[in-house]
């Protein structure tokens, strides 16, 4: 932003332009606030993208104009990306593809430039040898605006974790602020006497605030959207915080903390009027001198005189160019190589026998390799669907006050379930045990805290939490066993009570045909026929660790960041209920009655299995559960080898390091996230996809009219695609789109972490999630590729019907391939809204 | 309304905005709503038509974030002045369509604004 401090000289100005009003700032907020992403707190981490505010833009444009806002990188160095390159992570006949691509051509790549020396060993060059222009990592220097901003949102926001809460919370973030921050020895050093007289004499509405300082500050007219959006992103940490609790948070929430993005904005615009800077941006390197790419093939100027335009142009590339073709050498080297495993596989047609028991997983990444690792157990048949069982759901715990909603977060919760206690277990001993727990907790953490307190705390304390500190580190599996006996789990004693609404004790949590119709979409969506076998499972995941802020980023992203365990147990109660099956019955779905459907949960961090409610299951079926239970241990046996050596740990230690308190990498999650398949099993069963892909079932002549398919791609892949985006950015730049290290961190406010002891709240992924020890990126920054197997004219008749599929698939935010379910034959979504022949446009570098 | 038909109703004059837009812009306006001291408005979710760039499906039930919502607010002509200034920059970048028109109520006081507070 342009200096434009309003001091002794403000009455000099004569600038006349229509004051907007308040709607016409609000509106304009509103936009700018759709600049940052929102972020949710990390109890329940959602993965979103960071530049879902540019999505209407194409990909390459977006990211070049988000990283000049942001004072972000565009892409990973381009030394990185020689390394992924040079360790094979990318197919150097892949870049090879795209540089001939980008010359336009065969023709013009192979042109001569001089003495077996082509156009395309001069960008080859350019890619793989010359020395690149030094990158900054970030742009810009110290904000300290947006320190100090960051500071009081740190304070106001602060969710029970200070010792004293913020005074005139319940005026709201901005009048809160602007009656304190007068006294902010900061605030004084930075404004002086003007930041003075500017507090006093701003108006104390937000909205009014802003636009008497649009104003004051003469922005034209056609700058202030820009001007807001660019403010807003100065800190799209408690930015996207405020997003979240503006669009996506329960009431109780922002209870007595009222805050929106006028708010913010009203606060800068305060610093802007008093004087407070932005630093100056960073500047960016240019391409490289064309003589140092002659000399580099041993060409003098006058040798190549004719072609000095050729040289000249190559030369002129930009860096980020350069690096996104190498975005694109990976993504085409990973589609070459699947897209014709697949459509082999289409043509060969399904071979399925009848299967003992079926299983249905999340469509998450991390379900595939266990998927496999079980179907090469015995005859099981698995399923992907969206992890939350297409349950709308919220849960109300015993021991909690507010709701977990357990849905994705692009719905609301249509049903609020309450537990109840399972026969057979003494649940009051255990609440009254979890109870103590909590409050022991409680006051410790109070004591701790405390003004008066911490010292003697730690005097009193410190031997005893010393030796558990001692234990915890040397043997955590033994402390974890340990604390298991003292606070028995209450997880399996209590169950979900569909008969009784949380909120509305009078009312059923679901009528019977809400139950039959919840049922009846699993059958729908993933294509499972009704001559199901004795035992279903439907099975959720969540992750392990301990003192992990990003805890909840292991578990179900369907699930709102929770573990999926509850949606599977409701499920299975709807499914075993005999009315619920009449009524499918009625509908053409006719069960059989041996069929008998159970809950479990998959853990990924152990790959250990935890099968919900087995003292219901009855006699007749215990051997089949017992079969499958053993299957489960193998399968996840032998997944733990494969993915200990991917974490260059042995297996053992994986389950260790779920215990652990020190691990910062308890697994690698959804990293290397690269495809999203939507089709059946068998088009996938006989390749082995390296945890890389979301697969959801799905099969296209249960779906006459699309509608299916349409619900798939507007909701599993946009979620799929927030999973892919994030990974993406927070790899290219983990200082701006991610969280940075993990050791460094501290949580504020039991909302987020920051950096060292201030901040911005950090959005995205930690450098552990994605990097090795090494510093070499273990996920792949690529864009999603979705493969969809069904006919070409209802594939295009539902991205076209779709306004966000549109925008996606046309602005090159995810590559679409459609196999065609009759022949076998693949075609890309092409930018250009056509659906193009492959193999040809499978090689056409685009966007 | 002069119509005979009317006559022995006590009618208003007020004006009505209608406002069409993504879904996922719901939030947007809702705001813009309140800060122009609208009182209350209807929210009609899940619609669908016909446009410049082709035929808008209706919401996905997975999704409440795809497809249209329609907005229809009643207020004094100052408001709704308001209103459409906020959407005239609204439009600027984002989708959408709105109809501006004359109505009358029986209720002037339920269309009251409430001006949100400073």
């Amino acid at each position: 932003m342009k200096a434009r401090t309003e001091g002794a000289n403000a009455s000099a100005y004569a600038y006349v332009q229509p004051a907007p009003g308040r709607a016409e700032i609000a509106a304009l907020v509103a936009l700018a606030a759709r600049r940052v992403a929102p972020l949710w707190p990390l109890q329940s981490a959602i993965a979103v993208n960071p530049l879902s505010g540019f999505e209407e833009m194409a990909f390459d444009q977006a990211v070049a104009r988000a990283a000049a806002i942001f004072g972000a990188r565009d892409s990973l160095s381009i030394e990185t990306w020689r390394n992924l390159v040079r360790a094979q992570q990318i197919d150097i006949a892949a870049l090879k593809k795209v540089a001939i691509a980008r010359l336009g051509g065969l023709v013009p790549a192979f042109a001569p430039i001089g003495p077996d020396v082509s156009r395309l060993d001069l960008l080859m060059a350019r890619l793989m040898d010359l020395p690149p222009p030094d990158q900054p990592a970030t742009a810009g220097g110290a904000d300290p605006g947006a320190a100090l901003i960051a500071k009081w949102c740190a304070v106001f926001f602060d969710q029970g974790q200070a010792a004293c809460a913020m005074p005139g919370r319940d005026l709201g973030l901005y009048r809160a602020v602007v009656a304190l921050i007068g006294h902010d020895r900061d605030y004084r050093r930075l404004a002086g006497d003007v930041g003075q007289r500017v507090v006093h004499c701003v108006p104390r509405d937000p909205l009014d605030a802003i636009a008497e300082g649009v104003e004051a500050l003469k922005i034209p007219s056609d700058e202030i959207e820009e001007t807001l959006a660019a403010l807003v992103a100065r800190l799209p940490g408690w930015a996207g915080h405020i997003r979240w609790r503006s669009e996506y948070a329960e009431p109780s929430d922002s209870a007595g903390a009222p805050a929106g993005m006028a708010d913010l904005l009203a606060l800068w615009i305060l610093l802007e009027r008093a004087g407070i800077m932005a630093p100056p941006p960073a500047l960016w390197p240019a391409a490289c001198d064309p003589r140092q790419l002659a000399m580099h093939f041993g060409l003098g100027q006058s040798q190549c005189a004719s072609q000095w335009g050729a040289i000249e142009a190559i030369a002129t590339v930009r860096q980020s160019e350069l690096a996104h073709m190498f975005m694109v050498a990976a993504e085409q080297g990973f589609r070459d190589t699947l897209i014709p495993a697949l459509t082999a596989a289409s043509r060969s047609g399904a071979t399925q026998q009848a299967p003992d028991a079926q299983l249905v997983f999340c469509i998450d990444v991390r379900s595939e390799p266990f998927r496999r690792a079980l179907e090469a157990q015995g005859a099981f048949e698995t399923f992907g669907y969206a992890g939350f069982f297409g349950l709308p759901i919220a849960r109300h715990r015993h021991d909690r006050g507010r709701r977990q909603r357990l849905l994705p977060v692009l719905l609301a919760p249509q049903h609020d379930i309450a537990e109840t206690p399972v026969p057979g277990y003494d649940v009051d001993a255990l609440v009254r045990s979890e109870a103590l727990h909590q409050h022991t907790r409680g006051l410790l953490g109070t004591a701790k805290h405390g003004l008066g307190s911490a010292f003697a705390t730690a005097e009193a304390l410190g031997l005893v939490a010393g030796g558990i500190m001692a234990a915890r580190t040397l043997a955590p599996r033994l402390m974890q066993r340990v604390m298991q006996a003292i606070n028995p789990d209450i997880e399996q004693a209590m169950a979900p009570a569909l008969d009784t609404h949380a909120l509305h004790p009078d009312f059923p949590a679901f009528t019977l045909a809400e139950k039959i119709g919840y049922a009846s979409l699993l059958f729908r969506m993933t294509g499972m026929s009704k001559q199901t076998a004795r035992l279903v499972v439907l099975t959720g995941h969540g992750g392990a660790a301990v003192n992990n802020p990003y805890a909840a980023a292991l578990d179900c992203g369907a699930c709102g960041g929770h573990p999926g365990g509850f949606n599977a147990r409701v499920m299975a109660a709807i499914l075993n209920d005999p009315a619920v099956r009449e009524g499918l019955a009625d509908e053409g779905l006719s069960l059989p009655a041996t069929t008998l459907f159970l809950a479990a949960e998959h853990n990924t961090t152990t790959d250990q299995v935890t099968v919900f409610d087995i003292d219901q299951v009855p006699l007749s079926h215990k051997g089949d559960l017992a079969a499958l239970r053993t299957a489960f241990d193998r399968a996840g046996q032998a997944n733990r080898t494969q993915r200990a050596i991917a974490l260059g740990r042995d297996a053992d230690d994986l389950i260790t390091g779920s215990c652990h308190w020190g691990e910062v990498r308890p697994e690698w999650g959804l990293a290397r996230n690269a495809a999203f398949v939507v089709g059946p099993r068998w088009l996938t069963r006989a390749r082995d996809l390296g945890g890389r892909a979301f697969l959801h079932s799905y099969d296209w002549t249960t779906d006459p009219d699309g509608t299916t398919l349409a619900m798939i791609l507007t909701a599993p892949m946009v979620v799929a695609q927030w999973i892919n985006c994030q990974y993406l950015f927070s790899t290219i730049d983990n200082h701006r789109y991610g969280s940075g290290d993990k050791t460094t961190q501290n949580p504020v406010g039991r909302i987020g972490v920051v950096q060292g002891n201030g901040g911005d709240l950090r959005i995205g992924l930690p450098r552990q999630s994605l990097f090795s020890d090494d510093g070499s990126p273990y996920h792949i920054p690529q864009r999603l590729l979705t493969v969809v197997h069904a006919p070409f004219d209802r594939v295009e008749a539902v991205v076209t019907a779709h306004d966000i599929l549109s925008r996606l698939f046309g602005n090159g935010w995810v590559q679409l391939v459609a196999i065609d379910s009759a022949t076998g034959d693949a075609r890309r979504w092409a930018a250009d809204a056509e659906c193009a022949p492959n193999p040809p446009a499978c090689q056409e570098n685009r966007p | 309304m002069t119509d005979a038909a009317f006559a022995d109703l006590v009618l208003h004059q007020l004006k009505k905005i209608e406002v069409i837009v993504r879904a996922e812009d719901q939030r947007m306006i809702e705001d813009l709503l309140h800060s122009a001291g609208m009182g209350g408005w209807t929210v009609i979710r899940d619609v669908a038509g016909y446009g410049h760039d082709g035929f808008h499906q209706g919401r996905t039930i997975f999704n409440d974030q795809t497809g249209l919502v329609m907005f229809v607010g009643v207020a004094e002509p100052g408001p709704i002045a308001e209103v459409a200034r906020g959407l005239a920059r609204f439009f600027k970048s984002r989708p959408g369509v709105t109809f501006l028109s004359d109505v009358a109520v029986m209720r002037s006081e339920y269309f009251a604004a409430a001006r949100s507070a400073p």
